[in-house]
């Protein structure tokens, strides 16, 4: 048995017939070929799958796709407007907020998420919003500089 | 010291646009037309012998395309029981939980799932051996790895005990006769996990019937190219691997464990093959680091001067042996302080678990956490500052070393915590809340790392730009540090400088990305392929303008004559004359080929404070401070990241990590929600002081960098607690239960 979804990914609306047990990220990654979103654990422990689904953060792998029905998406590949980088991905790119980017996508969506709700956060507030997101490269340093630079530009 | 233009500076990762966009390609984003989903039906048992596996079942599930055991591996002379790699599929006899026994190939994951399930296989369950000390007793059976297709390659091991060395100098009983203390503690790490978030992933296709191409994200091309030529007997010409981008490796990821499933389940349904770990395949069933017991013993004379050391580390190396790591741990205690005497005996033994692999310094914490928690108890009762008991006792830069190594910056890296105030002398932090005890601890550490060898190619490009070709993978940022080199010997800057990762049918030789060595030895075999290239160059443009070579200056797009600036050629114009039909010249390509290079032991001292709730045991880190020598700093931006990351995840093993074996080798954690590693709000910033003390070997003066740092915080945090508490805890983690005993019973 297939089912229908209607969505909206990135601002661009999306008609798709699906198996009902697949995933957002499985349908994300698999038949919408948007490869930014990561798949870390599969248990919503790490945050490497996180997406915006009508503007909060959540862990894509924990979602089945026909839950989305309706609703927008964002992934990583969103945040860039023409072709140009959103300033929280030029400040990783700057303060060497990534090192092996495989956590940075979701990273990226939950800092996002964090600056539309509170445009000036201070560290623990960051931290805390990063919480949900796994790093193992860079001890998160230069993830939370990076963060607070934006806040401070915003 | 030297004026450099490009070297020395804080240049983003080359990749990290790539990365930020969420465009960077790595193991699973790596997709092929009509490409299968894999899955490997894992051992639910620790030992047990496979007396038969019906998969009839599975092989007519519509969708399914292969299915593959032990009996497809192709029988081959060099056939190595005790070998991991060889172990891809589990024989005779499962000897670890999550070993695979099978593998299916399917259109997609749900039917891969599905086929598993009806795979029938019939256990002989065994007894199991889940601890070094039931290894250890004599009327315990030897962990068994007896191949069902190659019976004349029977292991014969009489004992669990794999292998043993002894390391012995001077005159021991004199050295501790003539000590006014001796101190006598055991301690242990637990198995840890390198904690990489991309998962393995393995993509294999063989695009000619005697040829396969294999793409994943493994940190060493050759290297797992080797194991696969071994495994599964397949000619190295016949194997082309492909390293996509690599999602954190850690030393978890240098072989590629399990491309030899995805290699002959492709064979099998003659169609490409994927196959990616999930979380728990990793925590079950990878190659995680090891467990260790170490008996220290030590002594020291009332004024401070270490005597004698005498250590026996029994090392759980899982079902199969690492090789190396054992002795490094045992062999490592006693280095950088000046010991009159020491004996060590080192025990790698076999037992029902994952076997054990490289972790980041492998090795290094569970040394420095027994040896710098003695030396720190030690000053406790010497009431000395233990910064001044290991100043007192390290080796200066002035004594000769074995020539085959470089010299050490122990006591510079130490000193450096000190003349940067992140050590509070009184030893003891005031108390900001009755309800905390607070406390700071210090400890040293090092690492010696790889040194090649190693080749590279570097060619001039198309509008004057410069193409460096080299097998090796960018898991720390090396490329850009790479680009930086071929830049600053080129005379030009980074930006002009592509860095191509090329597969193993192109790329001259890489040594792996692990050791440390990335800068230190390719990049010396780049930095000589771009003076290769760089003369080569100036030679045509001499011969162009009628001028001698050392005439000649670089700008960024040409090379002047430096007395008549207005006399230049383009380097556009050089790649032409080596390209077109009416050149003056063949290609200019530059060879790099960097032979082994010295050790270069790299030091790392760090200080940490934390805050103990005396309430619930729960340990807070409230600053850590790391030092490191780095020769030079080819990208402090990068090398602060290093330090950084490679602290917490010792601070990690400290305080939060650890793989939980039940008696029956089940894994109590395999998820990322038991199996604890740091979040953001569980760590503060992490400071960092990059020391230079020159060096020879390395380009410009590098030395190795990655490993250093993950070797005192583990240390150093126990040191802190115990000066926090009053308490030596012994045994990682510190768990706040561990430490709610410890206070409860003082």
């Amino acid at each position: 048995m297939q089912v229908n979804l209607k969505f909206h990914v990135n601002g661009t609306p999306v008609e798709l017939t699906i198996e009902p047990h697949l995933t957002l990220l499985e349908v994300l990654r698999d038949q919408l070929a948007l490869t930014g979103t990561k798949e870390g654990c599969g248990t919503g422990d790490c945050g490497a799958c996180t997406v915006l689904v009508d503007g909060k953060p959540i862990n894509s792998c924990l979602l089945l796709a026909v839950e989305a029905d309706g609703q927008e998406i964002t992934t990583v590949e969103g945040l860039v407007a023409n072709g140009n980088l959103h300033p929280l991905q030029q400040a990783f790119i700057e303060q060497g907020g990534l090192q092996c980017g495989y956590c940075t996508p979701g990273m990226l969506m939950s800092a996002y998420a964090l600056l539309k709700h509170n445009p000036n956060p201070d560290p623990e507030a960051i931290r805390e919003s990063l919480a949900g997101n796994l790093c193992r490269c860079t001890g998160y340093d230069k993830i939370i500089r990076a963060v607070l630079s934006v806040a401070k530009v915003v | 010291m030297a004026k450099y233009h490009s070297v020395g500076l804080s240049i983003p990762r080359l990749d990290s646009d790539d990365k930020v966009r969420g465009e960077a390609i790595f193991g699973a984003d790596f997709m092929m037309p009509n490409m299968l989903v894999a899955k490997y039906l894992p051992s639910p048992y620790a030992h047990a012998e496979i007396l038969s596996i019906d998969t009839e079942k599975a092989e007519k599930l519509p969708g399914v395309r292969a299915v593959i055991t032990a009996r497809d591996i192709p029988s081959i002379k060099a056939f190595d029981p005790h070998s991991r790699f060889h172990a891809f599929l589990a024989r005779k006899f499962a000897v670890f939980v999550g070993q695979p026994v099978a593998a299916v190939a399917a259109d997609d994951l749900a039917t891969a799932e599905e086929a598993l399930e009806l795979i029938k296989v019939d256990y002989k369950l065994l007894p199991v051996i889940a601890t070094t000390e039931q290894a250890l007793r004599p009327e315990s059976f030897v962990v068994s790895h007896e191949p069902v297709t190659e019976p004349q390659a029977s292991s014969g091991d009489t004992t669990n005990i794999f292998d043993e060395v002894l390391f012995q100098h001077g005159d021991l009983d004199a050295a501790f006769a003539a000590s006014d203390f001796v101190l006598e503690r055991t301690y242990t790490v637990p198995v840890v996990h390198q904690g990489y978030i991309e998962p393995h992933t393995f993509v294999a296709w063989w695009d000619r019937p005697s040829h396969v191409t294999v793409w994943e994200p493994t940190q060493g091309a050759f290297t797992a190219r080797n194991m696969l030529a071994s495994v599964l007997g397949i000619p190295h010409g016949n194997i082309t691997l492909n390293t996509t981008e690599i999602g954190g490796g850690f030393g978890g990821k240098i072989e590629g464990l399990y491309a030899p499933i995805a290699i002959l389940l492709a064979k099998k349904a003659r169609k490409p093959v994927r196959l990616v770990l999930t979380r728990r395949d990793e925590l079950l069933a990878s190659n995680p680091a090891p467990h260790t017991t170490i008996r220290l013993k030590t002594g020291v004379r009332k004024d401070g001067t270490l005597t004698a050391i005498e250590a026996d580390v029994v090392f759980d190396t899982g079902a199969f042996s690492n090789g190396w790591i054992m002795i490094h741990v045992t062999q490592a205690l006693p280095h950088g302080y000046n010991w009159e005497a020491w004996r060590l005996k080192g025990s790698e033994v076999l037992t029902n678990k994952a076997s054990i692999s490289a972790y980041r310094a492998p090795g290094g914490p569970n040394t420095a956490f027994a040896i710098e928690s003695q030396i720190d108890e030690m000053a406790h009762n010497l009431n000395m500052d233990p910064i001044e008991l290991r100043l007192k006792n390290l080796t200066s830069r002035e004594v000769a070393l074995p020539q085959a190594q470089l010299q050490g910056g122990a006591k510079e890296v130490l000193q450096a915590l000190v003349d940067k105030g992140a050590w509070n002398k009184t030893h003891r932090l005031p108390a900001k809340d009755e309800r905390y005890l607070y406390g700071q601890g210090v400890a040293m550490g090092f690492w010696e790392g790889g040194g090649g060898p190693a080749g590279a190619l570097a060619l001039m490009e198309a509008d004057g730009r410069f193409r460096i070709l080299l097998g090796t993978v960018d898991l720390t940022g090396s490329f850009t540090g790479m680009a930086q080199i071929a830049a600053e010997t080129l005379g030009v800057s980074a930006s002009r400088v592509i860095m191509a990762k090329v597969n193993t049918d192109i790329a001259p030789f890489a040594p792996e990305s692990s050791g440390s060595q990335t800068i230190y030895a390719m990049g010396s075999a780049v930095m000589e392929a771009a003076e290769n290239l760089r003369k080569k160059i100036f030679d045509l443009a001499a011969f162009n303008l009628n001028v001698q070579p050392q005439d000649l200056a670089m700008g960024e797009e040409d090379i002047f004559v430096a007395a008549q600036p207005e006399k230049r050629i383009t380097l556009d114009t050089l790649y032409q004359y080596g390209t077109d039909q009416l050149g003056l010249s063949g290609p200019l390509i530059g060879q790099g080929s960097a032979g082994k290079r010295k050790r270069t032991p790299a030091y790392s001292a760090c200080v940490a404070e934390v805050s103990v709730d005396k309430e619930t045991g729960k340990v807070r880190l409230l600053r850590l401070v790391n030092s490191q020598d780095v020769g030079k700093a080819i990208n402090p931006l990068s090398i602060e990241g290093q330090m950084q990351g490679g602290s917490v995840q010792s601070v990690s093993i400290a305080l939060w990590e650890e793989i939980q074996y039940t008696l029956e080798g089940q894994v109590r954690n395999p998820g990322l929600l038991d199996y604890r590693m740091p979040t953001a709000n569980d760590l503060p910033f992490i400071e960092t002081i990059i020391l230079e003390l020159p060096e020879a070997d390395g380009p410009y003066g590098a030395k190795v960098v990655g490993e250093p740092s993950i070797v005192p915080p583990v240390a150093a945090v126990a040191n802190a607690i115990a000066n926090a508490t009053g308490v030596r805890f012994l045994d990682l983690p510190i768990t706040p239960e561990r430490i709610w005993v410890g206070l409860k019973s003082k």
